[in-house]
């Protein structure tokens, strides 16, 4: 006599029913895990855009750009109101300048700066920015040479003796080829150069306050600080407070869109799985009538159909956050990362848009069984009049 | 065991009433073998669908061990239908993706007892296709699954709304008489319109026009309960 305990001993387990019918299981599961994917990797690659803004100018969590608007002498007023207040503690503070130069990103170029420091604030500057190795050396004074962070490297291309600024770039002009002469080992962007060759050489002439607090929540609390201040002053502040509000506002639209196409979406795709829902319970009317008819009751039948669309709903949705990651991971490893393009893979944000699938696959998948369910009448089923 | 006491179904059709059973007065004693015997359209399924309450009658009243059927919900009523009653419907109907035992082990409330339906399997003669699903029967073993399955809750009374009609004379005699032979006390009431598959019947009623014509033999001569359909046989004027 054949051994019956080794098989699904629960013939109406919901598990029985999907596992046994993948000819309609799996091409609703595959729906919902496709949307997934769609949705995920859409999200994720649009949030790139301002997750790269906050990498690259990640740097300015530990520091604050105090600038005179068009007033170069103000720049000694700014350094000194820093040092009178008694507020956040200030660990250090740089009189640097700045000249314009550009990385690459997702969406194309990006403005950044190269920083001149003072010799005696280089090493101080690149300690804050977490080096954690120089590779090389420092800039000399007076000398066309530069610093970079690995990213930076990775960005653009750059190795020890690369041109970093030039003549012919006009992305990167300086009147002399700058050459990279150290590349420091740190997750942060920057690029820092000897104060004296860029006061020499590059517009404008104005001297920046660059203010360092002891610590990142100093350093928010000194941005809070400033901006109360200077408010309303020709001073120019720059933090991460900034750099997060701008991106916020510059993607704003960008995000409304956003919400709109993938609201159209869930709901073009919630339509599909309810049609395809509907024409699957439509198929198993003689398996619920016949059961009802034995003696099964609505409730735990129609308890059935549901625990079965939750299950496929749950499935396509975990499976298409696995295989959005996967594939996410690989495009992050072959086409971002050799340019040190950022992008968050666990985006909980592209996570959080994806849950909109199965929520509402899985209202209008149970509204669907139960709209069937309160049509239902077993001895239509069993007399073949519904057949 | 079950009693209809004037019992009727008028259901309304294009605004017409029809009337599928007419002030039926009907007893189904323990373990006998009662027939519906009538012409196509006379009722002979409602009758049956009334008695087991997958429908409720419009008017008077159906019992089981003198609970009103009707005065159930809908889930009493199922609970019922799976703990004290078995069904064998017209036609085979199986869950495709359930092998036959499977098939036999979705009737009868509490634990499933997979040698209960494997003996069942055995004793209809499909033991060897206990595993097999049910495209993989021919039409006369699947309606014997479909009886493994009526009897495997072990119920007080099958239904069998025309088991025999989708089957060959031949396949629709062995499984009435395997019906039969392993009710085991069970009462069996089985509408038919083919009165050689009540060969083996204690009492025949028979319809016309959703009325009981007659019934043979007589109801009184029935005693109440506790006695099983051998004992219970009575000279039967159709054989």
């Amino acid at each position: 006599m054949p051994v019956f305990r080794k098989r699904l001993p629960r013939p109406l387990s919901p598990i029985t029913y999907l596992v046994r019918n993948p000819g309609k299981t799996v091409p609703l599961t595959a729906v919902i895990l496709l949307a997934v994917l769609l949705i995920a990797g859409v999200v994720a690659i649009m949030d790139s855009i301002p997750y790269s803004i906050r990498t690259i100018y990640g740097y300015s969590r530990l520091l604050l750009f105090a600038g005179p608007r068009g007033e170069s002498q103000l720049t000694q007023d700014i350094v000194e109101r820093f040092r009178r207040q008694k507020e956040v503690p200030v660990e250090r503070i740089a009189v640097v300048r700045a000249a314009p130069a550009i990385v690459r990103s997702i969406v194309g170029k990006w403005p950044f700066a190269v920083i001149g420091f003072d010799q005696k604030d280089l090493p101080y500057a690149l300690k804050r920015m977490g080096t954690r190795r120089l590779e090389g050396r420092l800039p000399r004074q007076g000398v066309a040479e530069a610093v970079v962070s690995e990213p930076v490297a990775r960005n653009r291309g750059l190795k020890i003796g690369s041109v970093l600024m030039s003549p012919d770039d006009t992305d990167n002009y300086s009147p002399f080829q700058v050459k990279v002469v150290g590349i420091a080992q740190s997750d942060e962007w920057f690029m820092f150069a000897d104060k004296d060759y860029i006061r020499g050489n590059h517009f404008p002439p104005i001297d920046v306050v660059l203010a360092f607090a002891p610590t990142e929540s100093d350093q928010v609390r000194l941005g809070a600080w400033a901006r109360r201040e200077f408010k309303g002053e020709r001073v120019q502040l720059l933090s991460f407070y900034e750099v997060e509000r701008d991106a916020k506002e510059m993607f704003r639209i960008l995000y409304a869109i956003l919400n709109v196409v993938i609201g159209i979406l869930v709901s073009v795709i919630a339509l599909m799985v309810a049609m395809l829902m509907n024409i699957h319970q439509g198929q198993r009317l003689v398996e619920l009538g016949l059961l009802q008819a034995l003696g099964h009751t609505r409730r735990r039948l129609l308890m059935r159909s549901l625990t079965e669309a939750s299950l496929l709903v749950v499935v396509g949705w975990v499976l298409g956050v696995a295989l959005s990651l996967g594939l996410l991971a690989a495009f992050k490893a072959i086409l971002l990362d050799p340019q040190a393009f950022s992008m968050q893979l666990w985006n909980p944000q592209a996570m959080a848009y994806t849950v909109a699938v199965p929520a509402v696959v899985l209202v209008v998948a149970c509204g669907t069984v139960i709209w069937r369910f309160r049509r239902f009448d077993p001895v239509g089923i069993v007399e073949r009049r519904l057949v | 065991m079950i009693r209809a006491e004037g019992a009727s179904l008028i259901y309304q059709d294009h605004g017409r009433e029809v009337a599928a059973c007419r002030d039926i007065r009907l007893t189904v004693h323990p373990g006998e073998f009662l027939g519906i015997l009538g012409p196509s359209g006379s009722g002979k399924s409602s009758l049956l669908y009334l008695l087991c309450g997958l429908k409720v009658p419009t008017h008077g009243r159906v019992l089981f061990e003198g609970r009103d059927l009707a005065a159930m919900d809908d889930d009493d009523r199922s609970r019922l239908r799976l703990g004290a009653f078995g069904f064998v419907f017209q036609q085979p109907y199986l869950v495709g993706y359930l092998s036959a035992l499977e098939n036999v082990l979705t009737a009868g409330a509490g634990r499933p007892d997979p040698d209960h339906a494997l003996g069942l399997l055995d004793r209809l003669g499909l033991a060897e296709k206990a595993h097999r699903l049910p495209h993989e029967l021919s039409g006369g073993e699947r309606q014997r699954v479909c009886v493994a399955r009526a009897l495997y809750g072990r119920p007080r009374v099958v239904f069998a709304d025309e088991p025999t009609a989708a089957l060959d004379r031949r396949n629709g005699e062995q499984v009435v008489r395997l019906m039969n032979e392993c009710r085991d006390g069970g009462a069996l009431v089985m509408v038919t319109h083919d009165e050689h598959m009540l060969a083996e019947a204690d009492r025949i009623v028979r319809l016309d026009d959703g009325e009981i014509v007659s019934i043979e033999p007589r109801e009184p001569e029935w005693p109440e309960a506790g006695i099983s359909n051998g004992i219970l046989r009575e000279p039967d004027p159709l054989r």
